[in-house]
């Protein structure tokens, strides 16, 4: 393990504000048990914990937070400078972090994604969304940290992303279902359970060959951007 | 070892001989400068951006409602229905603003310096709460006012136009209660968080986490269960105060809310009420350390 990527995990986890990506995993496990307690049937709720709650709120919310605080934070209150000012590629200081980012979202999510599913119809469900959430994990993580070296509000672009395009509009619109990082997510969760539970709104090939290519933009842009990075005062 | 001997030197500065203002002064001046960091008036463009993003879909929103109104004759939404049509838009707004209002203060350590001042920690809070209410009565209520401008000169006779009139000042209270519960929650949030970002991202994560709970609800095979999920939300449960308040008893629907308006409107006030009291009991721990 590369000392950028201990000390970037170090900084993540060893905050109180880790403690916040704690209550939402809880509260996942929790809403699954109510109609499971209640028997309604799977077919019923499966939709809004997995999907709803779950890959549409708790995924890129983590990834978010997580994400934007791989880099951002460091971004924020200039440390950023010490880990520059050593003669390291900056592409072995993006990708170290990046993996950290993705690791924490995807550890975070996985578990109570596993368990939902598990609770639901049984452990290949659990593992095949468990696949679906990490694949989630790696491109909104992507996605987040690009976003973080793009941008000085990091979080409210992304927010205003999950909000108005995942959550808003790639259910409603059936066009943008193609550009979504949600559907590819969904999409190979469900190829993935074999599950009669899930419904996939994108064909397998587009989802896998847009993840990987969104991905790889994203990182390309995340390097180029840390390449020419100039340190800049508080703004605003 | 002496004492160290220090002494003021007075080196001719002119003395501040003025009347020095109250408490509700401090107040009042704290209100129109957190108004105007609700959007970000007064600062740079990039402080502008997102607060008048939202401003510009609420008013596209209501010209084309306007519009729709004006050419047709067709009542798309009731007045009171816009706020819940626009709820996640609200929460993208609260988002914004509420981390802007203060988690900046936190961040950068000068609310030592307000309460050295006559003003008490519960003031600022109420002060912060009502600049927030305020502008999210101004951008909505702003939208239900285009609406109704559509309708007053679509209607014949006076007499209608006085009916809308009535109708959109109840619709435009009614916006004020989804502002005060939307500006207590974030606030109180926001307060607990002293970085901007997290503060945003905490607030749409309370804000959208529930709302898939509501649905789930709806799938328990009981009635009851079902009359009483949307109070698990706060937009849902505003909502169903908005039902309970504007709808008449014949017109129970499917998914209503039943006989629970009552309870709708005593959980609202007591989530406004819980949140009021924990944030100034948070301002209180603050002035104190």
């Amino acid at each position: 393990m590369s000392t950028v990527a201990w000390i970037t995990t170090r900084g993540l986890l060893g905050r109180r504000r880790f403690l916040l990506l704690l209550p939402l995993p809880v509260l996942m496990v929790a809403v699954a048990l109510i109609p499971r307690l209640s028997g309604a049937s799977p077919e019923e709720w499966v939709q809004e914990v997995i999907v709803a709650m779950g890959f549409t709120t708790l995924l890129p919310v983590v990834a978010l937070i997580v994400g934007t605080g791989v880099l951002g934070a460091e971004i924020d209150d200039g440390t950023i400078t010490h880990i520059l000012s050593k003669p390291i590629p900056r592409w072995r200081i993006v990708v170290p972090k990046l993996l950290v980012a993705i690791g924490v979202t995807a550890a975070t999510a996985a578990v109570p994604f596993y368990i939902v599913g598990a609770i639901a119809s049984g452990p290949r469900l659990g593992l095949g969304i468990v696949v679906g959430s990490t694949v989630g994990a790696v491109i909104y993580s992507t996605i987040f940290v690009a976003l973080s070296l793009v941008s000085r509000r990091p979080v409210l672009l992304g927010l205003v992303y999950v909000i108005v395009w995942e959550g808003l509009l790639s259910n409603l619109v059936s066009g943008t279902r193609v550009l979504s990082v949600q559907q590819y997510a969904l999409t190979i969760a469900d190829k993935a359970s074999a599950s009669p539970l899930l419904n996939n709104n994108v064909s397998l090939p587009v989802a896998v060959v847009m993840s990987i290519v969104v991905t790889v933009v994203f990182l390309v842009v995340a390097i180029r951007k840390l390449g020419s990075f100039s340190v800049t005062g508080e703004t605003s | 070892m002496s004492s160290p001997a220090g002494v003021i030197h007075d080196i001719g500065y002119q003395r501040y001989e003025g009347e020095r203002l109250g408490r509700g002064d401090v107040f009042l001046a704290l209100y129109t400068q957190s108004l105007r960091t609700v959007f970000g008036l007064g600062r740079n463009f990039k402080a502008k951006i997102f607060p008048w993003l939202i401003v510009g879909v609420v008013t596209i929103v209501g010209i084309v409602m306007m519009a729709i109104r004006a050419q047709t004759g067709e009542v798309v939404m009731k007045y009171a229905e816009l706020p819940q049509f626009l709820s996640t838009l609200m929460v993208l707004f609260v988002a914004i603003a509420a981390p802007e209002l203060v988690s900046r203060d936190l961040h950068s350590g000068v609310l030592p310096l307000y309460f050295s001042r006559p003003l008490r920690p519960a003031d600022y809070a109420l002060a912060k709460l009502a600049a927030l209410v305020t502008g999210i009565v101004l951008v909505w209520g702003g939208g239900q006012i285009l609406i109704f401008l559509g309708a007053a000169f679509s209607v014949k006779g006076f007499g209608n136009v006085m009916n809308e009139l009535a109708d959109a000042g109840l619709g435009i209270i009614y916006t004020a209660l989804y502002a005060v519960v939307f500006a207590s929650i974030a606030i109180l949030v926001a307060s607990l968080l002293k970085r901007r970002a997290v503060a945003a991202a905490a607030i749409v994560g309370v804000f959208l986490v529930t709302v898939p709970i509501v649905g789930v609800l709806y799938t328990v095979p009981s009635e009851t269960s079902h009359q009483l999920a949307q109070i698990v939300n706060p937009a849902t449960m505003v909502g169903g105060v908005g039902d309970w308040l504007f709808e008449s008893a014949n017109e129970i629907e499917e998914g209503g809310i039943g006989p629970f308006g009552p309870l709708y409107a005593l959980v609202t006030l007591g989530v406004i009420a819980l949140c009021v009291t924990l944030m100034i009991g948070r301002y209180r721990k603050v002035s104190q350390s």
